[in-house]
């Protein structure tokens, strides 16, 4: 059953869209603390960092380990907490591991000028010029391996507020096991605050614009007709499909070219008015899982067959595909919000299921990748004074984007995004968004960006931002 | 005086010769290197022959240290039956334990004191005993048991030498506590070297 939304007109909705567009931005991963650890170059993983190259992929998924790793190759020696031969004692004492030698920390420092004009529901436009947000964001990575089969990855992010506060947010905490049994790579497990390989590729890993890809993560799906656009400050964050999860995940890579993962997270956290004090808004489970395989290039674990790689360690010819799908749950968890009429209703999404496809082609300097997602959603509109289930409808909305990034120098890559997001209420005219970046690394870990995002609806919703970003 | 001097070396000359069995007389060298791959050190690999004819008595204890919460040296071969004494020259306590073949556990003791172990169950050399220290689990150490006296630890650039090994043909065995490799063949002259050289992988 379809109802008539509130009264907002297409204009103004559109201003609302792109208005979350603008404030939401890609994480990025660039960790120094690994090249300290090789006494290597960023650009032996990265491209332009943080997207990786197949080396850095292979890096990434094998648990943050080099291919074919050998001691030879770790230029910091670790600190042993324990002999080896301590293995032979097991369960009599504690099974051997290490630390590294020097505390495996780095930081990401990102400055940035944003120039922006935007729509306004009034019909009128605000516009930003040059507002130089000195630092926008200061990243601190603590990341690593201990021992042959444990790895790890956290990140404490600081925002520095209009008002001169400052926002943390801890992005990533976890801890990996790595082919603690079978063949090599064939079975990792992560647990922790993590970004799910249901969709780290596509989100963190290959992108080396400032804006995120919010036509696939910042959709907000809770609507009286089934969502309108992006999310903005809803609580609790709806899913689109999450680029963050609290879970635990299991993932491989079989033989060489195929990778196969599966999860299990806790989903969307509890509403606002719930006090219970738990992260998780009910009791129910998310699962996800993905399967992708490589044809040509470098193997997902870095195996090469014998094979000599590229001299220009970017090149990758090669494409790779996927399909990913992601259930949630978000029964008895609540959001709220007011009719047309003022009058105040809870919407529960009862379960919703995102499915996907995705693409990433590598041919000499050029790099074209994209996916493509579908979701459903189950919403019930509830009383909540009388907790009555007032209506129900089936939901179904889809998005895709696509990028190209061309390395014109080994220090210069131009890339154009284009994306689009139809809502489920058809009433909203589907989201269109291009956006063009040139970025120019400086040095190894300093990046120059100058990008240009722009609402392919309306003229007057788009920005140009000048960054600069370095990480040591 | 000196005559005397000159008696006394030659008795104890003769004693040592005597304590390398009875193939010690004009012995050659073997030579060689060790690569141990993915290592970034080739150090501590034990060169040894497998097999020499004869019974081999080691004529006193060999010494094991704890020294700067290490074991010094890091790998002791010795000959079976050897006594080795372990000593702990650090101002904290230390243990010495293994895990491995019959296994033992010496207990703890303080700086300036010793404890011996004599090694003479390993039934098949080459037996290599872990050394641990149940105080500082990040301590280890290897001694090896090997037949015969006729063995050299690899240096830092891979570099061996075995010395006084009497003219014959023998099988030439390495070990390494993470690397492996097979025996290979070797043709001892007298008064000449024979080099040997070894790729170890894990």
């Amino acid at each position: 059953m379809r109802r008539k939304s509130i009264f907002v007109c297409g204009f103004a909705r559109i201003a609302l869209v792109v208005l979350g567009l603008l404030a939401t931005a890609s994480t990025a991963r660039a960790v120094p603390a690994f090249a300290r650890k090789y006494q290597t170059s960023c650009q032996t993983c990265h491209i332009v960092f943080p997207k990786l190259n197949a080396f850095g992929e292979a890096f990434r998924l094998r648990g943050y380990r080099l291919p074919g790793e050998t001691e030879e190759m770790v230029k910091q020696p670790p600190v042993s907490l324990g002999a080896p031969a301590y293995k032979q004692l097991w369960p009599q004492a504690v099974w051997p591991g290490e630390i590294s030698s020097a505390v495996p920390l780095a930081v990401n420092i990102k400055l940035a000028d944003m120039n922006s004009s935007s729509l306004n529901e009034d019909g009128t436009v605000s516009t930003v010029k040059n507002d130089l947000q000195f630092p926008q964001e200061v990243n601190i990575f603590g990341a690593g391996t201990l021992g042959d089969h444990v790895s790890y990855l956290s990140e404490v992010t600081f925002g520095e507020n209009t008002d001169g506060s400052v926002s943390v947010e801890l992005e990533h905490a976890h801890m990996g096991f790595d082919s603690p049994f079978g063949p090599e790579d064939l079975f990792h497990f992560r647990i922790g605050k993590l970004a799910p390989n249901v969709v780290d590729g596509f989100q963190e890993m290959w992108i080396s614009t400032n804006a995120g890809i919010d036509s696939l993560f910042g959709y907000n799906p809770i609507g009286f007709n089934g969502g309108t656009g992006l999310a903005e400050d809803v609580s609790p964050a709806p899913i689109s499909i999450p680029r963050i999860v609290r879970g635990i995940e299991g993932y491989g890579i079989i033989k060489h070219r195929a990778l196969w993962v599966a999860g299990l997270a806790n989903g969307i956290g509890p509403s606002a008015t719930n006090a219970s004090g738990r992260f998780d808004g009910n009791s129910a489970k998310d699962v996800y899982a993905r399967f992708d395989y490589k044809i040509g290039g470098m193997g997902l674990d870095g195996d090469t067959g014998g094979q000599p790689v590229p001299e220009k360690n970017w090149r990758d010819n090669s494409l790779r595909l996927g399909i990913f799908t992601y259930r949630g749950d978000g029964s008895n968890i609540d959001f709220s919000l007011t009719t047309d009429l003022g009058v105040r209703r809870n919407i529960q999404d009862i379960h919703f299921l995102r499915t996907g496809l995705y693409a990433n082609l590598f041919f000499q300097d050029v790099n074209v990748f994209g996916a493509y997602l579908h979701g459903t959603d189950s919403l019930q509109v509830f009383n909540p004074a009388k907790a009555v289930l007032l209506s129900a409808i089936e939901p179904d909305y889809h998005a895709w984007f696509t990028q190209a990034d061309y390395l014109i120098y080994p220090w210069l890559q131009a890339g154009y995004r284009y994306e689009t997001l139809t809502p489920a209420d058809r009433s909203v005219v589907s989201l269109r968004t291009g956006v063009v970046n040139v970025s120019a690394l400086v040095r190894a870990n300093v990046k120059a960006m100058v990008e240009y995002q722009r609402d392919l609806r309306e003229g007057d919703n788009h920005s140009l931002n000048a960054l600069l970003r370095f990480a040591f | 005086m000196i005559r005397f001097a000159i008696a006394c070396g030659s008795l104890v000359a003769l004693v040592l010769l005597l304590d390398m069995g009875p193939l010690g007389a004009a012995g050659a060298s073997i030579t060689g290197t060790v690569k141990v791959t993915g290592l970034a050190s080739n150090a501590d690999a034990v060169v040894f022959v497998v097999q020499a004819p004869g019974t081999f008595t080691p004529a006193k204890p060999a010494e094991l240290d704890q020294l700067k919460m290490q074991f010094v040296p890091h790998v002791l071969p010795v000959v079976l039956g050897t006594t080795v004494r372990f000593l702990n020259s650090d101002p904290t306590h230390h243990n010495v334990f293994s895990p491995t073949n019959e296994k033992y556990n010496l207990g703890t003791w303080r700086q300036g004191q010793t404890k011996d172990y004599t090694f003479s169950k390993c039934a098949k050399p080459p037996c290599a005993y872990a050394q641990l220290c149940l105080v500082h689990p990040e301590m280890e150490g290897f001694i090896v048991v090997l037949q015969n006296p006729f063995f050299g630890v690899s240096t830092k650039e891979g570099r061996y030498q075995i010395d006084n090994v009497p003219p014959g043909t023998y099988s030439l065995g390495v070990w390494h506590a993470k690397a492996k490799s097979q025996p290979k063949p070797v043709t001892v002259e007298a008064g000449k070297s024979a080099v040997v050289d070894f790729t170890l992988a894990r």
